[in-house]
């Protein structure tokens, strides 16, 4: 018999796969502050997941926890199954890879990168061998492999990091936002060399960044923190297509956030004049009050006869060029707000800057926080 | 008439030459007057020097008396460096690396005997040992240096620990290693420089040491001892013979201490 599968079902493995590592209601308190307060997460083998959040959100402290270099205050991680809260580093199967990347610099390039093969103990020759075929995986050139590893570039230093990883042979890599150093050019590269990385490997990686740009590039499944709960676990589009509140909405990008009021079966605008139509809110819940984000991409400027669900009149007194796209920002009485067109779509220079905007319900989140 | 500014820096650098030549004379002039004194064939001290002579350097080398003197300095800076560079070691790592309840109290604590005055810290030493009962000899001198030294010790490898990356540890741990091993393929090395010069201060410390060794060492004497046992009754020229000695032998070990940290470095992979 055959299977008709949708085209946009997650991958066989991710349905099917137990997960491998486990967190039930993990807690960790310094003194009397709470840095990661009650995570339930199950990571899937093999999958990319993220966890991004603004620093401060306690993202750091949970991978630490999940590398074993602090233990949980309450709750357990178990790794296929078997409790390891207080299982010490040199015992897991997980290796992380620094945000300073912490390369031992009295050690050669391929020293750093044989390095877990030193420890247990595998014979000179075999290990040179073993970082020739990492250095591969990774595109560094063979004769680096005496290289000190302080005279390579950022760039390249990143790479052995990785490989030194590789090494270890770990069942689950983490990384602490190791591009955060880099230029922009590099670390988008990076990016997506990080992602091939994965799919040929096919090991578990866990992520964590500030960046939801980032984020959004290399992985299979985000979680989004904000002082020290996840506040949304999703894919890519989840997150971006359908925040749960306002802040995981914010954190994806710039939007126009609107507060409403409902007045019997009609929303009022508080902080702009008028009616509105709202899509309901994705959980069903009954509000008397809620915030409308938009997208700045979703607003447009409406000619006379446009139909739209919603709009505004302002005046434009703002343009800024994004490269491909414009961003204009448009007073709306005390409110400012964000529309965004690509260049084909921009206002004609003569045009009146007294235009008016406007949306579709179908396109913009309600949400009650 | 005004300065130019060439003028102007002229006079700046010959007063900079002017003011470095004079801390270089007061410096390393009295060295040289005791290198000379040596060198005088007569017994007593006075410039100038009439006849010079190499005889009194001959006799130093020969006398049994400074023979022994000279390997009880040598025993003691050697037990003093051993001890004191493993003591500091981990209390450096404790100082720097390591955040623990009370950490700031024993930052303050270990420094303090640092600036006690040497003769007082001497016999306050010298009352104890009494108090307890313990004979003094060279051992107890050691004991004496160890109280002044570990500290400086400690500091300066301290100095090296602020300078590495904890995650360098971690990232060792996370790879494998047990705590002994991390400790012997990343603390250790990274810490080496630090390691080097704390025993090359311990030593040099040591052997320089007069009001501490004067106290605690009892009946056995030690070069600055007898340097300055001679110096107060029944000179001859072998006391600057032998301060001479004693400096070109510590200069030498600092020359020394450098070169093979120099080759520890070029060892580095390219």
């Amino acid at each position: 018999m055959f299977q008709t599968i949708p085209a946009d079902a997650p991958p066989a493995h991710a349905a099917t796969a137990l997960p491998i590592l486990q967190l039930v209601g993990v807690r960790k308190m310094f003194g009397g502050f709470a840095a990661v307060e009650g995570i339930d997460l199950d990571v899937r083998e093999g999958e990319f997941l993220t966890i991004v959040g603004p620093s401060g959100s306690g993202k750091t402290t949970l991978l630490r926890m999940l590398a074993g270099m602090d233990q949980p205050s309450e709750g357990n991680i178990t790794l296929r199954g078997e409790l390891i809260n207080d299982m010490p580093p040199n015992r897991r199967p997980t290796c992380l890879v620094f945000q300073s990347l912490a390369l031992f610099p009295h050690k050669s390039v391929g020293e750093n990168i044989a390095f877990a093969l030193k420890v247990k103990g595998v014979d000179a020759a075999t290990r040179k061998k073993r970082a020739l075929e990492l250095m591969r995986v990774v595109r560094l050139p063979d004769n680096y492999h005496d290289k000190n590893v302080m005279k390579c570039s950022g760039g390249e230093r990143q790479r052995v990091a990785l490989a030194r990883a590789f090494a270890y042979d770990p069942d689950v890599l983490f990384f602490d936002e190791p591009l955060s150093a880099l230029d922009y050019k590099l670390k988008k590269a990076l990016e997506k060399e990080l992602k091939d990385l994965h799919r040929e490997t096919g090991k578990t990686f866990i992520y964590i960044t500030h960046s939801l740009e980032e984020a959004m590039v290399m992985s299979d499944r985000i979680g989004v923190m904000r002082a020290g709960k996840l506040v949304q676990v999703g894919t890519p589009e989840e997150i971006y297509g359908a925040p749960v509140d306002r802040f995981v909405s914010e954190f994806v990008g710039e939007v126009n956030t609107l507060k409403m009021t409902r007045a019997g079966a009609e929303w009022h605008g508080v902080d702009v004049p008028g009616t509105f139509t709202l899509a309901p809110p994705k959980d069903g819940a009954a509000l008397d009050e809620a915030f409308v984000v938009i997208r700045p991409e979703y607003m447009r400027f409406l000619a006379p006869g446009d139909r739209a669900d919603n709009r505004l009149s302002g005046a434009v007194y703002n343009e800024y060029s994004l490269g491909s796209r414009i961003q204009y920002q448009v007073r709306v009485g005390e409110k400012v707000m964000l529309v965004e067109l690509s260049r084909a779509h921009a206002l004609a220079p003569g045009a009146s800057r007294e235009v008016t905007i406007g949306w579709d319900a179908a396109d913009a989140f309600t949400l009650g926080s | 008439m005004a300065t130019t500014p060439a003028v102007a820096r002229r006079r700046t650098n010959t007063l900079i030459w002017i003011w470095t030549a004079f801390v270089l004379i007061a410096v390393y002039l009295p060295i040289v007057c005791g290198a000379l004194a040596s060198f005088n064939k007569s017994r007593y001290f006075g410039f100038p020097i009439k006849v010079y002579a190499t005889e009194w350097w001959q006799k130093t080398l020969d006398s049994i008396e400074i023979g022994m003197l000279v390997r009880n300095s040598i025993a003691i800076a050697l037990l003093v460096t051993a001890i004191s560079v493993v003591i500091a070691t981990f209390g450096a790592l404790a100082f720097a690396r390591y955040d623990w309840k009370g950490r700031r109290l024993y930052q303050k604590l270990i420094l303090l005997p640092v600036f006690f005055p040497q003769p007082v810290l001497g016999l306050a030493l010298l009352l104890g040992f009494n108090a307890v009962g313990i004979q003094t000899s060279w051992l107890t001198a050691v004991f004496a240096h160890l109280v002044w030294i570990v500290p400086v010790v400690t500091l300066v490898i301290a100095i090296q620990v602020y300078g590495f990356d904890p995650s360098l540890e971690e990232a060792a741990y996370d790879l494998g290693c047990t705590r002994v091993q991390v400790f012997r393929e990343v603390t250790l090395p990274l810490l080496w420089p630090g390691i080097w010069s704390g025993m090359l201060f311990a030593f040099l410390l040591s052997w320089s040491n007069f009001p501490l060794s004067l106290y605690t060492a009892g009946a056995d004497s030690t070069i600055p001892k007898w340097l300055y046992a001679k110096m107060v009754a029944g000179y001859t020229p072998m006391v600057p013979a032998l301060g001479t000695m004693a400096t070109l032998g510590a200069a030498s070990l600092l020359l020394g201490g450098g070169l093979i940290m120099l080759l520890l470095r070029r060892r580095q992979p390219a």
